[in-house]
């Protein structure tokens, strides 16, 4: 995104441009929807959320005595008698990613007016959100299935499954929002409300294609997420 | 639906006329120096309810939701300040409490603290204040999100439901302390261990939505709404107090939601986040390897913002009504600014100070004591920043003033209590003593309510267009002012000879000969401060039928708030066209102006020959 | 607020950059995977996790959310917040660290 053009406002770009901006009337972040401005500050306190679970898991773990399970051979899954250690996991980060694109082109799309396109991509996105949380469904009762439970885990210790299902719970259901809104925006992708600013159900503001870029960003921020979980969960 | 939207063309031409009027159109009576750049984003579409419900109920007018969120908010306090009256009762009369059990005891601990920080206070402020006085203070029509922000009150009202509910549930509501620490507050043994602690941790996720929800509205209104000329250094310093405290509130309840959501998975399915193995009547349980000062310090990073979340619409409001009431400037406004930033960015880095006793790591006393310590700094700028208001101010010394005066006191003595408490060495013996309970009580108690009530004493006029009687505002005000001091002054004295906190009676300690009669002198001085409470309601039922008529701006401030065309302001706040603003809203007494006042609309060229400060 | 977004409309990016970081974002997440199938251990592991996981964090924020081409003013307000999670963090590696020394001087090396 250039600078959007404002009238009697002359931009200055960096440094100066944040001094001038932030002490300039009207607006601070400017040329910014407010539905994107909500939608930024709505993940900071997101992502102090999920800070907070993957703390608590840093400080839960680091404190057991007793041994962590090894996630490699946890989560491995066997292709024909071999264990393939994280393959599942492996598949749903790659997944995660490709609806990541798709999301990002469809924002493409929309501003470009590209209603057909953008509205496919929306919907391979959405497709690819659905996948992930099949996996997760999967991969959750493959662990009941040899007995980790929440408050037990026959690998060691019991926070394990605790956290496991917690976090894993947690983003899996920022990503099962994220499909119904997809689905939805699909919807009125394809209908067309966009192009004819029609009213949202719940807002008193125009339809506009600045809402794909806002779902997107919430999208990007529940692979972004995953980035950490994946990092933090899996291959510690 | 589309057909109940206004069609708002009418004030979109009307405001183009007013920017093109600065190039030398329209009236062509526009000097340059009055020119303000035009307005960047086009009029706000609001949703105007038709019946009684979308205008009285399902209202998505932020004046209408803060004045909600105010009543609800009062009504929990009330029955905060109740619980507290049989919690003295208890302590100053055991033999006269004798249907009062340990059990109620600690129950009505819990509940009068989460009340009063949570349900009370931050709603109160945030939800209240902030919904009223944001948008007419930042000039916009209404918060961006009118729909969202309805939802938050809907849920806070649920939230209330809930926390009202475990008072029903079997076993009563939870008896863990406001703090709620585990493992105690979900083991057996603990009132309401079972139900009540679960009802609290919904009641708190569901505050925390409705929170955030409101939250959003509140920064966003803020930074991307204002009208044209207003820079942020040109908000009133309630805005810039009810701003940052919305920052913390944001990036802080996320700890608190993740907490309690880890404590109800512990309480419901048994996992052990905060459980270790216990033994309990020789039995071990299910628990085991958990962290329970993990809670602590997920309570804490979340506690420590709130009491800041409490405090700096405080410290905002009061220096607004300081600085109109003493007819004045405020001292020091951008300092004024940035130690309200900076307050805030530091109650992210002193959470532990809560935990002195609790056993963590040792080296935590050394870093917390420090940034604590340093936090004195900026709070310190500020109260010299009040006194230097008010010298040499031309003071009317009304109700609203005497609140003032009464915030500046109680928060300079629960403050410098603060300092003992903020020493890890001196803190140690201090730690769970009543010193404790009158500090926090001076300092995010009483000093914040002073100034909702000098705030509602202020702006009452606006909402209701009528004055309240001073004289019952006058009772109203030295009751409570001095009989707040007379529970909490007596309080650091019971701390320093040893009395416990949260203690259901004292048995036979030998400091019980001479807290006896201490108690029983501060449980009187509450229940008249209570009572006294009851002149406010008094007066304002009265005023409601019979006050004097306000008008308009009837204190001669310079905000935006007082300058809408109707009093009290319709939904939309300020009829065909928004204000534009040229100036801070301090603007009093200048030299050579013809009054004391320039409000914050009026031009440049009006005031030529005056030395306005430039801001 | 429809008016200002038609403007940004017009500037759209070429597609070929997000293709990029696409690409990318796979290749990283190979390597990150790569990491535990050659089970590197201890201090490499660890960078290398922290490397790869700060990466794709960086260029998903940058190009797919835009942060890249967003003022300043935006970017600021939003990346300040960290410190306090960084705090948070540092602090409880501290605490996790002094936990884990408490029980295995008071249950191990006590009970012996």
């Amino acid at each position: 995104m250039s600078d959007p053009k404002i009238e009697g406002y002359e931009f200055k770009p960096g440094f100066k441009g944040m001094a001038q901006d932030t002490g300039s009337d009207q607006t601070m972040f400017k040329g910014v929807h407010w539905g994107k401005a909500m939608m930024w500050i709505f993940l900071l306190s997101d992502t102090f959320i999920f800070s907070c679970f993957l703390i608590s898991y840093m400080k839960g773990r680091g404190s057991t005595l007793i041994d962590w399970p090894n996630t490699s051979e946890v989560f491995s899954l066997h292709v024909g008698s071999t264990p393939v250690p994280l393959l599942l996991i492996a598949i749903m980060t790659f997944v995660l990613i490709t609806s990541s694109g798709t999301m990002a082109l469809a924002v493409k799309y929309g501003y470009e007016k590209n209603r057909k396109m953008c509205g496919w991509l929306i919907l391979a996105t959405a497709i690819g959100g659905l996948t992930f949380v099949g996996m997760q469904a999967f991969e959750w009762s493959k662990l009941i299935h040899e007995g980790v439970r929440p408050w037990e885990n026959p690998f060691g210790a019991k926070q394990f499954g605790s956290f496991f299902f917690m976090i894993t719970g947690f983003h899996g259901t920022h990503v099962s929002i994220g499909v119904i809104f997809l689905f939805i925006y699909a919807y009125k992708t394809f209908k067309g409300h966009y192009d004819e600013e029609k009213r949202g159900w719940f807002t008193t503001m125009k339809g506009d294609y600045v809402e794909i870029e806002i779902l997107g960003l919430y999208w990007h921020f529940v692979d972004l997420v995953w980035v950490f979980i994946f990092a933090f969960f899996y291959l510690w | 639906m589309s057909d109940e939207y206004e069609n708002k063309t009418g004030y979109q031409a009307q405001s183009s006329e007013t920017i093109s009027s600065g190039g030398g159109g329209g009236s062509g009576t526009v000097p340059d120096a009055d020119h303000v750049r035009p307005a960047e984003i086009p009029e706000q579409d609001l949703y105007h309810g038709h019946s009684f419900i979308t205008k009285w109920i399902f209202c998505q007018d932020a004046k209408v939701i803060g004045v909600q969120y105010f009543l609800l908010a009062t009504f929990t306090g009330i029955i905060g300040l109740i619980l507290s009256w049989l919690m003295r009762l208890q302590l100053g009369f055991p033999e006269a409490a004798g249907f009062m059990t340990a059990e109620h005891y600690y129950q009505f601990v819990t509940m009068h603290g989460m009340i009063m920080v949570v349900y009370f206070l931050t709603a109160l402020f945030l939800g209240g204040f902030g919904n009223y006085l944001i948008p007419l203070m930042v000039g916009s029509r209404d918060m961006v999100f009118p729909y969202l922000n309805m939802v938050s009150f809907w849920s806070f009202f649920v939230a209330v439901g809930v926390l009202l509910a475990s008072f029903f549930v079997p076993g009563g509501p939870t008896g863990a302390g406001w703090t709620l620490y585990p493992p105690q507050a979900i083991l057996e043994g603990t009132p309401g261990s079972g139900m009540g602690i679960l009802l609290m941790c919904i009641s708190l996720i569901l505050f925390v939505a409705g929170f955030t929800m409101g939250g959003l509205n509140y920064l966003i209104t803020i930074l991307q709404a204002r009208t044209r000329g207003m820079t942020l250094m040109r908000m009133p310093l309630t805005v810039w107090g009810i701003f940052t405290a919305t920052i913390l509130a944001m990036l802080a309840f996320p700890a608190l939601l993740v907490g309690g959501l880890m404590m109800t998975l512990d309480n419901v399915l048994g996992t052990s986040f905060f459980m270790p193995t216990i033994l309990k009547a020789g039995e071990v349980l299910e628990y085991g390897g958990g962290s329970p000062i993990l809670f602590q310090h997920l309570f804490w990073f979340f506690g420590h913002p709130e009491v800041y979340i409490v405090a700096l619409p405080a410290f905002g409001i009061v220096s607004d009504l300081i600085s109109v009431h003493a007819r004045k400037n405020i001292f020091g406004y951008r300092m004024m600014v940035w130690a309200i930033v900076g307050i805030g960015g530091l109650s992210f880095f002193v959470w532990a100070h809560h935990m002195y006793v609790s056993g963590m790591n040792p080296w935590f006393g050394f870093f917390f004591a420090t940034t604590t310590l340093i936090i004195a700094i900026p709070t310190a700028m500020k109260v010299y920043n009040w006194i230097l208001t008010l010298w040499r101010g031309n003071i009317r010394l009304n109700v609203v003033m005497l609140w003032c005066l009464g915030f500046i006191v109680t928060f300079v003595n629960g403050g410098i209590t603060g300092l003992f408490l903020g020493n890890v060495t001196v803190d140690v013996p201090l730690s769970d003593t009543y010193f404790v309970i009158a500090h926090f009580h001076m300092v995010m108690g009483i000093a914040p309510l002073m100034v909702i009530m000098g705030a509602v004493y202020h702006w009452f006029p606006l909402v209701a267009g009528r004055f309240l009687d001073e004289k019952l505002g006058k009772w109203h005000f030295w009751l409570t002012f001095l009989g707040a001091y007379s529970i909490y002054f007596p309080m650091h004295y019971l701390g320093f000879i040893g009395v416990p906190r949260r203690y259901f009676e004292m048995y036979d300690s030998p400091y019980v000969t001479s807290a006896v009669g201490m108690n029983e002198f501060i449980s009187v001085a509450a229940f008249i401060v209570g009572a006294a409470q009851l002149i406010l309601i008094y007066n304002i039922i009265r005023t409601l039928k019979i006050g004097k008529p306000a008008g308009h701006n009837p204190w001669q401030a310079n905000s935006l708030e007082w300058l809408t065309p109707s009093v009290p302001p319709e939904h939309g706040n300020w009829g065909e066209k928004l204000p534009v603003v040229h100036r801070w809203p301090y603007d009093f007494s200048v030299p050579g102006a013809k009054e004391d006042f320039i409000t914050q609309t009026t031009p440049p060229s009006e005031v030529a020959e005056t030395e306005v400060e430039k801001t | 607020m429809s008016s200002m977004s038609e403007k940004e409309q017009s500037t759209t990016h070429k597609i070929g950059i997000y293709l990029w970081i696409w690409g990318l974002l796979f290749v990283l997440s190979f390597f990150s995977y790569m990491v535990d199938w050659y089970q590197f251990q201890g201090l490499l592991r660890w960078s290398l996790i922290l490397l790869f996981m700060f990466l794709k964090a960086g260029l998903i924020m940058a190009f797919f959310m835009h942060l890249f081409w967003e003022r300043y003013a935006l970017v600021n307000v939003l990346l300040w917040p960290m410190t306090a999670i960084g705090c948070f963090v540092f602090l409880m590696v501290a605490e996790f660290q002094y936990t884990v020394f408490t029980r295995l001087f008071y249950f191990v090396v006590g009970g012996q």
